[in-house]
């Protein structure tokens, strides 16, 4: 959990190395426990009298404090994985348990719920609500879960709690913007915050980097790390730029939607 | 918290909404400013209605029995009149005698008078017999307001005074109450009021009589002219019996009912008795109630029964002697309450256009939100949340416009006439032809429960024409959402 208290600094600036490549992750050993299980997920969208099956049968596991990234070839199936492991499309068969709780026999509010406090989301898009500010934006997830008392009374808490992640991610100056006066980069962070606003188990990346120019999105990116690893957070980063999936712990590659691969890249020592 | 949160937002925020709020405004004030309208003109319809009705109206019948014999439980007035006086929601009563009569050349009687060359001018005359000496006052409440046309009282909207140089101090003593007099002036020269007798041009003593002011200007009559009215009386067993009288004009006298100052003459109760040679002085009780809108129909029901108990009249198993002035006028107001349920109707319509213009702007906004709803969706909102966010849009759309609406409608509404006047002024036309009407002013009633009526159905259509657009944004899968750009 973070707290207001958290440090202030130029994420940009520190994202980098001196020679301008992307750094070799590293990352504290696993404590083996579970926050994600999906278990013979399939999923097939029609297509006029058609079905086409997208997923047969993917089946995962993911440790807390997880890094893995998701490869694969455009129409493989990632982001679909994605939506279904982040509640937002059912699947037609298998099991999803996320934090022990199987997700998809849930009442939708509770998959709500569930989605609200244990979900993080970035997306390539952003994904920010226009009319909202950049604080505004960071404080949503904040909205939804509590009643309009309940937000009322916790008011200042949540707005210094927002706040603070902000100038985490250097955009305290722009706290007051909306989207549209924002840069790519910019919006990328205020998505980040977020998703990383309720302090959630698992962050779903759909690539992240993927709208922004290289060197913005290697500084996103860095960011996003220095948070996984700070966080403990459990990430799956879908990405089709192998060169990033290399960072990650673990290297899921998928394929004609199924996991063709699985690899774990032994930590540095 | 998100619902009331964003749904402000997008409402000011997005200048479509403008429209719905506007759609609501409008919808709402003009329905308030034509209802007042119709409302105010069906009232002043209902009054002229009323006219010169009394609360109560008795009209103890007569029945004839096999044997041919007449059968008249009150052949005179005094002991209904007691009977009436007695009950505490009884503020006046008296008597009155009513005829037909012809208005005929001197010297022509009434079986002469279709041989004459004004034949087709010959139209029956009510001739309205009335005690001035009695408690009469607040029993004719139109007449009584309209004798402020004669110049005894201030009548500010009168273009054009009518007789101002009638005395009538003793009539309107009598038909309003000290209380109602209002600096009236003592005008010679003809102080023949009430119904009292005065020299004619040959200088023979004359009864006088009110003429209505239509029927007075048709037959150009003026105060102190003579008029001869003709009429005939039927007795049972003989043949028909012709009379004539000559008649001093004492002073012309309006109500605003064309029925009344078209064809009314009022005269002395004794005097008209004496005319027709009546055995039955009398044609009806009028009774004026201290508070008809509380008491009329109780009091109606319980003189009824008290009447029967006095064998005064035969009953309501015989025949309806007891009346209000709403029962002698059902059909008319019946239509009247009609004609109101009716414009209601049409009115709402305007609602629904308003309501329309809320699920256009709304649904168009759901199109354009599709995204932001997938947004929500994702950070945890359920559906019903998002459905609920939809509605609270429709909701300040419907509180700002109503709010707005309601009371722009209700200041114009009660600014009608100088709104009228700036309009017609600009516009260069008359929009409102006050020689049309009776009425001086464009009558507006402003109703405070059609007011909490029209708030509240704004309210609600706006609400259900929301309900589809707001279900469709709660129903939107939100990965279509979220991949619509």
């Amino acid at each position: 959990m973070t707290t207001s208290s958290e440090s202030t600094k130029d994420p940009e600036s520190t994202a980098r190395d001196p020679q301008g490549q992307v750094k070799q992750r590293t990352a504290k050993p696993l404590d083996g426990s579970l926050v994600l299980q999906a278990r013979g997920i399939r999923k097939s969208f029609g297509i006029g009298d058609r079905t086409l099956e997208i997923l047969h049968g993917v089946s995962l596991e993911l440790q807390r404090g997880e890094l893995v990234a998701l490869v694969g070839a455009s129409g493989a199936g990632k982001s679909t994985l994605l939506h279904v492991l982040g509640l937002l499309d059912r699947p037609e068969e298998g099991q999803l348990i996320i934090d022990g709780q199987d997700a998809w026999s849930l009442p939708s509010t509770a998959r709500a719920g569930l989605r609200n406090k244990k979900i993080g989301f970035v997306f390539q898009m952003y994904h920010l609500l226009p009319e909202l500010t950049a604080l505004e934006n960071v404080m949503l997830p904040a909205m939804i879960a509590e009643s309009r008392l309940g937000f009322g009374s916790r008011r200042k808490e949540h707005r210094a709690r927002a706040e603070s992640m902000l100038e985490r991610f250097g955009l305290a100056d722009r706290m007051r913007h909306r989207p549209s006066q924002l840069s790519g980069g910019e919006r990328q962070r205020v998505a980040m915050a977020r998703a990383l606003y309720h302090d959630p188990t698992i962050l779903l990346a759909d690539e992240p980097t993927g709208n922004l120019d290289s060197a913005t999105g290697e500084r996103v990116l860095e960011l996003l790390f220095q948070e996984q690893a700070r966080r403990e957070l459990s990430m799956i980063l879908v990405t089709h730029d192998l060169r990033l999936a290399k960072q990650c712990r673990r290297i899921l590659i998928m394929e004609d939607g199924q996991i063709q691969s699985d690899s774990t890249v032994p930590i540095p020592t | 918290m998100y619902r009331s949160f964003l749904s402000w937002r997008y409402l000011v925020s997005r200048r479509s909404n403008l429209v719905g709020i506007m759609g609501i405004l409008l919808g709402v004030g003009a329905m308030i400013l034509i209802l007042s309208i119709m409302t105010g003109f069906l009232e002043e319809q209902r009054r002229a209605i009323r006219g010169t009705l009394s609360d109560l109206i008795i009209r103890p019948d007569r029945l004839q029995s096999p044997t041919g014999m007449m059968l008249d439980p009150s052949p005179r007035p005094e002991p209904v009149l007691e009977v009436v006086r007695a009950d505490p929601r009884v503020e006046a009563a008296t008597a009155q005698l009513q005829w037909a009569a012809m208005i005929t050349e001197k010297g022509k009687d009434f079986s002469r008078v279709f041989n004459s060359s004004a034949a087709a001018e010959v139209v029956a005359k009510e001739i309205v017999g009335i005690d001035v000496q009695t408690d009469l006052r607040l029993v004719l409440p139109a007449l009584s307001a309209a004798m402020g046309v004669l110049g005894a009282l201030p009548a500010p909207a009168m273009d054009q005074p009518i007789q101002d140089e009638l005395d009538v101090t003793g009539f309107l003593d009598s038909l309003v109450g000290p209380e109602g007099k209002m600096g009236w002036t003592q005008a010679p020269p003809i102080p023949l009021f009430p119904f009292e007798y005065g020299p004619d041009k040959d200088g023979l003593r004359l009864p006088s009589c009110i003429v209505g002011e239509k029927l007075g200007s048709r037959f150009k009559l003026r105060p102190g002219d003579t008029v001869q009215l003709a009429t005939a009386v039927f007795p049972p067993d003989a043949d028909p019996e012709f009379h004539n009288r000559e008649f001093i004009v004492s002073g012309l006298f309006r109500t605003d009912e064309n029925e009344v100052d078209g064809k009314r003459i009022y005269v002395a109760r004794s005097e008209l008795a004496d005319f027709i040679s009546s055995g039955r002085p009398y044609s009806q009780i009028l009774v004026r109630l201290d508070d008809y809108a509380k008491n009329g129909h109780a009091a109606r029901t319980d003189l009824e029964r008290t009447l029967k108990e006095k064998d005064l009249i035969f009953g309501p198993q015989f025949a309806d002697e007891v009346l209000t002035w709403e029962d002698t006028n059902r059909p008319l107001l019946g239509a009247i309450e009609n004609e109101r349920m009716l414009m209601a109707i049409m009115l709402s319509l305007v609602l629904v256009v308003a309501g329309f213009t809320i699920f256009a702007t709304l649904s168009m906004m759901v199109t354009e939100k599709r995204r932001d709803i997938g947004i929500l969706s994702a950070l945890g909102a359920t559906p019903r949340g998002i459905l609920a966010m939809f509605l609270m849009i429709a909701f300040w759309d419907a509180l700002i416009g109503t709010a707005l609406g309601g009371f722009i409608g209700v200041i114009a509404a009660n600014n009608i006439d100088g709104i009228e006047r700036w309009l017609s002024y600009q516009l260069n036309i008359q929009i409102f032809d006050r020689d049309v009407y009776l009425f001086t002013h464009i009558p507006t009633i402003v109703q405070p429960m059609a007011v909490a009526a029209i708030v509240g159905g704004a309210f609600l259509v706006s609400h259900l024409f929301a309900a589809f657009p707001a279900w469709r944004a709660a129903r939107l899968d939100p990965l279509t959402a979220l991949r619509y750009e």
